[in-house]
């Protein structure tokens, strides 16, 4: 199978399974997808024996842990890039989603995290719902489409996130942080946060011991 | 030949490098800081060594006084070969840092150290691998178990090259550097290095400018963390390739206990309280037991000798410096500086940092700044030194005038011989309390008055780990000793002035002179203005000279309760010792350390005149 139909499936799933109460069966992808039942089911199996996602006995099918993970990173990727090809470069949005459709697959995390960072100054929310077009692969939303989650900071999480850093604001302070591995990009985890908002992250495996207000000038993404 | 060891703060550098060298250490002041450099001399194969310990760093691109002082010797090449220590627990962070050094491009090896501890996490690391990716021999060692440690000289000497690798910047980085390069013809680490707006050179800084605000309008980010982040992938990359992780073995947390408000804020406050009746207990009898022995087998030797009265007085007073030098030094600041040395070598400090943060913020501090405030219970005059460790001159002022008032180990002395002697173990801890609350009040007042902005604690935990008896000694003889370094010369020549002021009938003057202040408003004999003044000199020579001057050594014959706790107090609060005053004014000008000196005196006053108006 190649990558890409894999990171396809991956992604359709994960919005059918955000938007629905139950997960979908065989079918339900099928009809979404407007693709033959015979062939999703053998791509289905693939899948599930790749260890990306289950089928139970009752046709359910279930994403694995390594299954989400990809499919939210599709997800943000194409979000980010059809962001990018509509605010920025002033394309039509539905050609963008095409567009953003075939990039998602080449793109690396590196180049979608500095993307988001480009937009986000400039006022621009990723994953603000678009008017996606109906022939893409599946009908995007934002599975991530948190408003709170744009200007998230590491004091805002709780014990035991893992987040990943995506901007730190102010210059002088900053530089300690960086030396000590707190760089856009890099995964963060809370061991520790005191009821006034002191913290100590995991980066690099060290512990960093955080007062509130460094935390809160350090912007943060759920990974 | 000079070697010297680099690395980040905690690997075990120092360790390394008192295995190395024995216990001869010279500790140098680097020319115009107050950051220490540790020298020793090793014989090796019949040539002299000088090696070198730089402080611990994170970065070489920083503006703190210890990367300043690092970046320069590089650029000087302050040292024939570098030895670059690692830390294998914490490789992929240590890799940063030696990723900044290589573009230096001196000779160096590298020595991996702690690999005991890395193992003991279920992490290997592929020396050989390293060895080949950044081009410089890569030693393996366990400093705590003292391995390898023998081979990192001969190593050192025999195969010590520039490294060979190189960071992919980002390309306008790239285009930057070589464009300073053609234009003010600079390496490559310095074009680097003024990008980010830092550096000797003010003329390379200016160029760089204008293009460094070009780049972060393009990324949107400083260049500083365009540079840091390439840095760290290279760094990320390396690590990955040379580390081998087995998946970690649960163990129990210690920081469980440790780093949440309960229990670890009553655990912190239990632990810092222990260390200080600790120190009260064992000082004051260890004192008695030096003093005694000092007076009988040296001094009343020395006044039978019968010299002519002015050397007999000069002999008396270098001998009673000594004698003082010595029961404060050894039975105080050194039990201090044990309990302190246990504390940074568990990691528990970091821990005590973490847990005071908030309490810091209400006045006006954060985290770090309850390590200098420890250390002043010791002695003031490296707690005014680890000022450095504070970020902002803010808090630098903040921290200066509350470290003069913290009760260090010579009012300690005080506190202990008159009021504990006197009037009960628990009126002295009443002292205690009301300078804590003076402190507080204090720190209140001057954080709302200080201006500038607030910076908050970044600070790297280190590891939990079992304190070796050993290291902790090291440790905190390498540390009296710099007391005795500041401290004795002082003491000795301060002595003699007095002594001789005592000769030529001018402590009278004096004391007439102040008479109405002593006598009406504090409620004290005359003589205690004399005692007070003494205490400038050193704060336990007050105790010791009320007790001459009263003509007994049974003061609570002579005073009554309240005098003796009014004198205690006041003595305590009353203006920082000259030693105090004299790194204050180097650490932080002129201006803070009149305002702390004046402050402290009035503070002292005010405190003793209520006391004698509440009591009367």
């Amino acid at each position: 199978m190649l990558p890409s139909l894999r990171e396809d499936y991956l992604e359709a799933i994960l919005l059918y399974t955000s938007r629905h109460p139950v997960p979908p069966s065989c079918q339900d992808i099928a009809t979404a997808q407007h693709l033959p039942e015979p062939d999703v089911s053998a791509h289905l199996a693939e899948l599930a024996a790749a260890g990306d996602l289950t089928v139970s006995a009752t046709g359910a099918v279930v994403l694995s842990e390594t299954g989400r993970e990809t499919g939210q990173r599709v997800i943000k990727k194409h979000e980010t890039l059809q962001c990018f090809l509509t605010e920025i470069l002033g394309m039509d949005s539905s050609f963008a989603s095409n567009e953003a459709c075939r990039i998602e697959h080449a793109v690396s995390d590196e180049t979608i995290g500095r993307l988001g960072n480009y937009l986000r100054p400039s006022g621009i929310q990723v994953g603000t719902p678009g008017n996606l077009s109906e022939n893409a692969v599946y009908h995007s939303s934002c599975i991530t489409n948190d408003p709170k989650g744009i200007s998230l900071t590491l004091a805002d999480c709780e014990e035991g996130d893992r987040v990943v850093v995506r901007a730190i604001s102010g210059r002088s302070c900053a530089k300690r942080l960086l030396d000590l591995g707190v760089v856009p990009g890099q995964q963060v985890s809370i061991k520790r946060k005191l009821s006034n908002r002191s913290l100590v992250v995991q980066v690099k495996s060290c512990d960093v011991a955080l007062s509130p207000e460094i935390a809160s000038a350090i912007f943060v993404e759920r990974g | 030949m000079k070697i010297a060891l680099l690395g980040n703060p905690g690997v075990g550098k120092s360790l390394i490098f008192n295995q190395l060298t024995g216990l001869g250490v010279e500790v140098n002041k680097y020319p115009g800081s107050t950051v220490t450099l540790e020298c020793g001399n090793v014989c090796y194969k019949k040539e002299k060594i000088e090696l070198i310990d730089l402080p611990g760093v994170y970065s070489l691109d920083g503006n703190s006084e210890e990367e300043v002082l690092v970046r320069r010797f590089l650029e000087k090449k302050g040292a024939d070969i570098i030895i670059a220590v690692l830390d294998a627990t914490k490789l992929e962070r240590n890799l940063y840092l030696l990723a900044q050094v290589a573009e230096y491009s001196q000779p160096m090896i590298a020595i991996v150290n702690r690999i005991d501890d890395a193992e003991g996490e279920g992490q290997v690391v592929d020396t050989g691998r390293l060895a080949e990716i950044i081009g410089i021999d890569v030693l393996p060692t366990a400093a705590s178990l003292g391995k390898n440690i023998d081979r990192i000289l001969p190593l050192a000497l025999s195969s010590a090259r520039e490294p060979v690798l190189f960071i992919p910047y980002d390309h306008h980085v790239e285009a930057a550097t070589r464009t300073l390069e053609k234009t003010m013809g600079t390496p490559r680490y310095k074009n680097l290095l003024a990008l980010q707006e830092e550096g000797d050179e003010l003329a390379l800084r200016d160029a760089a400018l204008s293009i460094s605000r070009e780049i972060e309008q393009r990324h949107r980010m400083s260049v500083s963390q365009i540079i840091a982040t390439n840095r760290h992938n290279f760094a990320r990359t390396v690590a990955e390739e040379v580390v081998k992780k087995s998946p970690e073995k649960r163990q129990f947390d210690l920081d469980r206990v440790l780093t949440r408000s309960f229990p670890g804020i009553p655990l912190l406050c239990l632990i810092l309280f222990s260390l200080l009746l600790a120190v009260f207990v064992i000082g004051s009898a260890m004192e008695a037991l030096i003093v005694q022995t000092f007076t009988a087998y040296i001094i009343n030797p020395f006044m039978t000798l019968a010299l002519p009265p002015l050397f007999q007085k000069l002999g008396f007073s270098v001998l009673v410096a000594l004698e003082a030098g010595l029961g404060i030094a050894f039975p105080f600041v050194f039990t201090f500086y044990v309990g302190l040395s246990i504390l940074e070598d568990t990691g528990y400090m970091t821990r005590a940092a973490f847990l005071a943060d908030r309490a810091m913020h209400r006045i006006g501090l954060h985290g770090e700044a309850l390590i200098p405030m420890v250390i002043g219970f010791g002695c003031t005059v490296p707690a005014v030194l680890s000022l450095r460790l504070l970020k902002t001159r803010r808090e630098q002022t903040i921290a200066a005038f509350l470290i003069t008032m913290v009760p260090c180990s010579a009012r300690t002395v005080v506190i202990a011989g008159i009021v504990a002697a006197f009037v009960g173990i628990f009126w002295a801890f009443s002292i205690y309390l009301v300078v804590f609350v003076l402190i507080i009040i204090t720190a209140v007042v001057i954080s709302r008055m200080t201006p500038g902005d607030q910076f908050g604690m970044i600070v790297e935990m280190s590891p939990l780990k079992m304190p070796r008896a050993r290291f902790v000694l090291q440790k905190s003889w390498l540390r009296i000793k710099e007391f005795l370094f500041i401290a004795m010369p002082l003491l000795i020549v301060t002595s003699i002035a007095l002594g001789l002021f005592q000769y030529f009938g001018l402590i009278d003057v004096f004391q007439q002179a102040v008479a109405p202040i002593t006598v009406s408003l504090l409620g004290l004999p005359a003589y205690a203005s004399t005692a007070l003044l003494f205490g400038i000199f050193r704060k336990e020579l007050a105790f010791e000279t009320l007790a001459v001057l009263a003509g007994t050594a049974d003061l609570g014959s002579v005073m009554t309760s309240v005098q003796l706790y009014t004198f205690a107090l006041v003595s305590v609060l009353f203006i920082p010792c000259i030693s105090t005053i004299a790194v204050l004014y180097r650490q932080m000008g002129a201006k803070v350390t009149i305002l702390a000196s004046v402050y402290t005196v009035f503070l002292g006053m005010m405190i003793g005149v209520l006391i004698n108006i509440l009591m009367k």
